[in-house]
């Protein structure tokens, strides 16, 4: 019989076997092949040795700071906005029913659907210049506003615009475990709606809050896509930089140290989101 | 027919704690025994091993004298109907029916005949084309019994199969089950943890509790002659009172009774219809708490000194009030001393005077 | 029959608020999109087009190019796709019903993928692809999409194959079915609307995958989404990339559509870690 069990859990393991290693060669593998190809180089004698002059190179070089912090200020911002335009979404979604209800749910997923060179491309036609704002406030009689396509604000609003519905998802599925009954003994003892949102259902949603947080830095962090078609070209993004690095200026190594400072700077938000999701499995 | 002979099963999980714990029992040729137990008892899982689910860790379980200790659930002369019906919702009441006999490769004449025979006998005629969510409960459940009924298994094994269901459909239901084993002389093997269900449908009652069995017995006997304190208080409303026996007479603080057995520490069990209300006399032996009236008869909640509640099941609860005080005088009792019994019967007719 | 007075509702305040800014901000641009695809002329500063007609259509469809992404995208994310069901599906079902030494740590390791920011892991691969000389080949942007799809196609399944029953399961093996033919016709089955959902993501998702496939393919391997960034780049005519965003958007949103109702949205948001 022990035979017959162990012989059950060979199947499973080769069963698994295929995606497993694929994952380890494709996710493990280049992350510490990453690491050790930045700080340690091959002399030509053959013997390696151990050298940070790519790192020396990002954190003294002006562009590469440059690009660096405005990589950061694009994170923070999003992040921020993406807090204050799902919040209230959420909240509502949590509370409202009804046909109203449905249609901003159904608006507020509408992202997810659209992937991001069409988004850029729209964002264009609406933002750019001779755009739908620009029509729209020529018709009116009122001056043009300045285009944020092809400046740091171009890529803020992609972003927020591309993160809203998971933001929602994930802050909504938090909501769903904040019973009616505690929000209704809350009203009970006579706390009024901001003290009901602030004292009974934001504590029981900071995981949630964090986890959502997370979750769109570490996609906002290194985004590509809409920072290439929609940001300036310089500064640059940490996406569109590696890219141009490793394709136009043919410096694999100086782009991989560019990865791996990324991941440094995500690392905490990585980890925190990746244990919440083993821990909502794992339920 | 069929027997089922369950030969000192044991199943030990991980972790070493006995599940079922060295159990034997003879079921004999169209017998409907029940499993009867708490949960953790270990009745599901005994009843698993004989459908093949679960392997016993020692042991051997025979069907018709045949071992079948170590076959796979298919290839088993068993038929199960599981505690959630466990009805394949992805194809219609037909195709659940007909699954087994497809199995088979009977032709498709039979499979037809066949499954109109056994929905006939369920009472769902015409319920063939229906989805199974399109049913109520005690149909989907009926469809089950169906399901495993239709390959004429040699045993019939139900889990708990009206769990799910209300009380006033498992009652229906329990008498359908029982006239269809009745009629189909069908051997079967029945687990619940609700005395009910175990004393209106078996011929006999296997009462476990933690994986092993305490008393094997026909309901009648099982009710009346409890072989130990765990029978004697789980089955029905059972009144204990703790005591000491001191020649010849079992004493409490309050009251004392006959008791021919060994000196010593005794528990006093008495059903409440076997306890008999008396007036007072000078000498207060238990205060009424609270008094229901049911009816037909009525219940006296009563407390001792010492704290002890206790019940009696009274003819007209009229005269009885609470803060009152009253005698008892048990008319049948048995006395346990460490899980063993010692003496006597709870037999009795409830009471007829006052 | 009781008489019931009709008090008008509290007007919605927030929710009509909400549903309007959601309106211009979510659809408006999408809007807009679709009305280029059907515009010949819409000159500054007229606010409605001059001039609606297919023309467009027909000189997108005329496009060699366009022919050739769409063909590559659609074989990319066919090869994708099955890959992912061959390699993944066998596995889930390991997940979901078997024991094994190492489940929960190998389990868990298909998150690993999520602890990283996506664009720098892509850039690590790719320094490895170097050396393999798959930069620029199909196959090099077929291995990358499986960094995206490996999770999806584990995690959904597994969760459809433990959603399953057990005890339908045993019900089957009871009248005589054996392992095999349980999990072809019950286990299977009960899960397969969600796999079937898992599948459409991925076969979808892989379609409009555009950083992989930009990275490693271009500029040799055009997909549908690398083209429309050099539309985009190279400021063609405007309406080639409208007459593409519609075209091939509005199917494959009606696809996610279903999926989404199949899987749901909880189900959707705990896959997230919501």
């Amino acid at each position: 019989m022990l035979g017959k069990a162990s012989a059950r859990g060979l199947v499973g393991l080769l069963l698994v076997a295929l995606p497993v290693s694929l994952v380890g060669w494709l996710v493990i593998w280049p992350i510490i092949s990453a690491v050790q190809r930045t700080v340690w180089r091959a002399s030509p004698d053959g013997a390696g040795h151990f050298d940070l002059s790519s790192y020396v190179f990002f954190f003294s070089d002006a562009y590469s700071l440059n690009n660096l912090s405005l990589t950061l200020w694009t994170t923070s911002v999003c992040a921020a906005l993406l807090l204050v335009v799902s919040l209230p979404i959420a909240l509502y979604l949590r509370f409202a029913r009804g046909r109203l209800a449905s249609y901003v749910q159904a608006l507020a997923i509408l992202p997810m659907f659209v992937p991001s060179v069409i988004l850029a491309y729209a964002l264009i036609r609406v933002l750019g210049p001779n755009g739908l704002i620009d029509l729209l406030l020529n018709a009116a009689g009122l001056p043009k506003l300045r285009t944020p396509y092809l400046t740091p604000w171009g890529p803020v609003i992609g972003l927020v615009w591309d993160n809203i519905p998971l933001t929602v998802l994930i802050l909504l599925s938090g909501l769903g475990a904040v019973g009616n009954s505690a929000i209704e003994a809350a009203r009970d003892v006579g706390a009024n709606r901001r003290q009901r949102l602030w004292h009974i259902i934001l504590p029981q949603i900071t995981t949630s809050i964090l986890v959502a947080l997370s979750f769109a830095v570490l996609g906002i962090f290194s985004a590509f896509t809409l920072p290439y078609l929609l940001g300036p070209a310089s500064p640059e993004m940490m996406g569109p930089y590696m890219q141009r690095t490793f394709r136009d200026l043919n410096d694999p190594v100086g782009a991989v140290t560019q990865a791996v400072v990324t991941f440094g700077f995500c690392i905490v938000f990585g980890l925190f989101y990746v244990r919440s999701v083993a821990r909502n499995q794992g339920k | 027919m069929a027997t089922l002979s369950i030969h000192a099963v044991s199943k030990i999980f991980a972790g070493d704690t006995a599940a079922v714990d060295a159990v034997s029992l003879e079921i004999a040729d169209g017998e409907l025994v029940c499993l009867l137990g708490p949960s953790g008892s270990g009745k599901s899982t005994l009843l698993r091993m004989v459908g093949g689910f679960e392997q016993p860790t020692v042991g051997s379980i025979a069907i018709d004298g045949q071992d079948v200790t170590r076959l796979p659930p298919e290839q088993r002369p068993t038929g199960m109907v599981f505690q959630s019906h466990a009805l394949w919702s992805h194809m219609n009441v037909f195709n659940n029916l007909a699954f087994g006999l497809k199995l088979r490769r009977r032709p498709k004449g039979e499979i037809r005949d066949r499954v109109e025979a056994v929905l006939d006998l369920v009472g769902l005629k015409g319920y063939d084309r229906r989805m199974t969510h399109e049913l109520s409960g005690g149909q989907q459940q009926r469809v089950a019994l169906a399901r495993s009924l239709i390959l004429e298994p040699k045993i019939l094994l139900l889990d708990e199969p009206f769990a799910s269901l209300d009380q006033h459909l498992r009652e229906r239901l329990r008498e359908e089950v029982r006239d269809i084993q009745l009629r189909l002389k069908i051997t079967t093997l029945f687990v619940t943890h609700g005395q009910d269900e175990a004393l209106s449908m078996a011929d006999r009652i296997v009462v476990m509790r933690n994986g092993r069995t305490e008393q094997t017995d026909r309901p009648e006997v099982v009710y009346r002659n409890p072989l130990t304190p765990f029978v004697a208080g789980f089955i029905g409303t059972m009144n204990f009172i703790e005591g000491k026996v001191e020649t010849g007479r079992f004493r409490h603080a309050d009251f004392a009774v006959d008791l021919p057995v060994a000196d010593g520490p005794v528990t006093l069990a008495v059903r409440p219809e076997a306890l008999d209300l008396v007036p007072a006399d000078g000498v207060r032996q238990a205060t009424v708490n609270r008094v229901t009236d049911f009816g037909t008869h009525g219940l006296v909640d009563l407390s001792l000194s010492d704290g002890t509640r206790i019940k009696s099941l009274v003819r007209r609860p009229g005269p009885f009030h609470p803060g009152q005080g009253v005698g008892l005088k048990p008319r049948a009792f048995a006395a346990f001393r460490d899980t063993v019994k010692l003496y006597g019967a709870i037999d009795a007719e409830p009471a007829d005077q006052h | 029959m009781t008489h019931r007075t009709t008090r008008p509702q509290p007007l919605d305040v927030p929710g009509i608020l909400l549903a309007l800014a959601l309106s211009i901000v979510i659809v408006l641009p999408l809007l807009v999109v679709g009305v280029w695809a059907f515009t010949e002329i819409w000159r500054y500063p007229h606010v409605f087009p001059q001039q609606f007609g297919l023309r467009f259509w027909a000189q997108t469809l005329g496009r060699p190019d366009v022919w050739h992404a769409l063909r590559l995208s659609l074989t990319l994310a066919t090869v994708v796709t099955l890959a992912s069901a061959i390699i993944c599906l066998p596995a889930a079902y390991a997940f979901a019903r078997m024991r094994f030494p190492g489940r929960d740590i190998l389990f868990f390791s298909f998150l690993a993928g999520h602890a990283f920011p996506r664009f720098g892991l892509l850039m690590a691969i790719a320094a490895i692809f170097l050396q393999l000389d798959l930069i620029g080949t199909f196959w090099g942007v077929a291995l990358i999409q499986l960094v995206n799809t490996l999770m999806f196609m584990i995690w959904i399944p597994v969760a459809a194959f433990q959603t399953v029953d057990r005890r339908m399961e045993e019900a089957a093996r009871d009248v005589g079915a054996g392992p095999f033919r349980v999990f072809r016709s019950i286990t299977l089955p009960q899960a397969a609307s969600t796999i079937a959902a898992a599948l459409l993501l991925t076969f979808v998702g892989t379609f409009y995958e555009t950083e992989g496939a930009w990275l490693i393919g271009a500029p040799g391997i055009r997909t549908m989404p690398v083209l429309m960034i050099s539309f985009i780049n190279n400021q063609m005519v405007i309406q080639f990339g409208a007459v593409l965003s519609v075209m091939l958007w509005v199917p494959s949103f009606i696809a996610l559509m279903f999926a989404r109702k199949v899987i749901g949205g909880n189900a959707f948001a705990k896959g997230f870690g919501g």
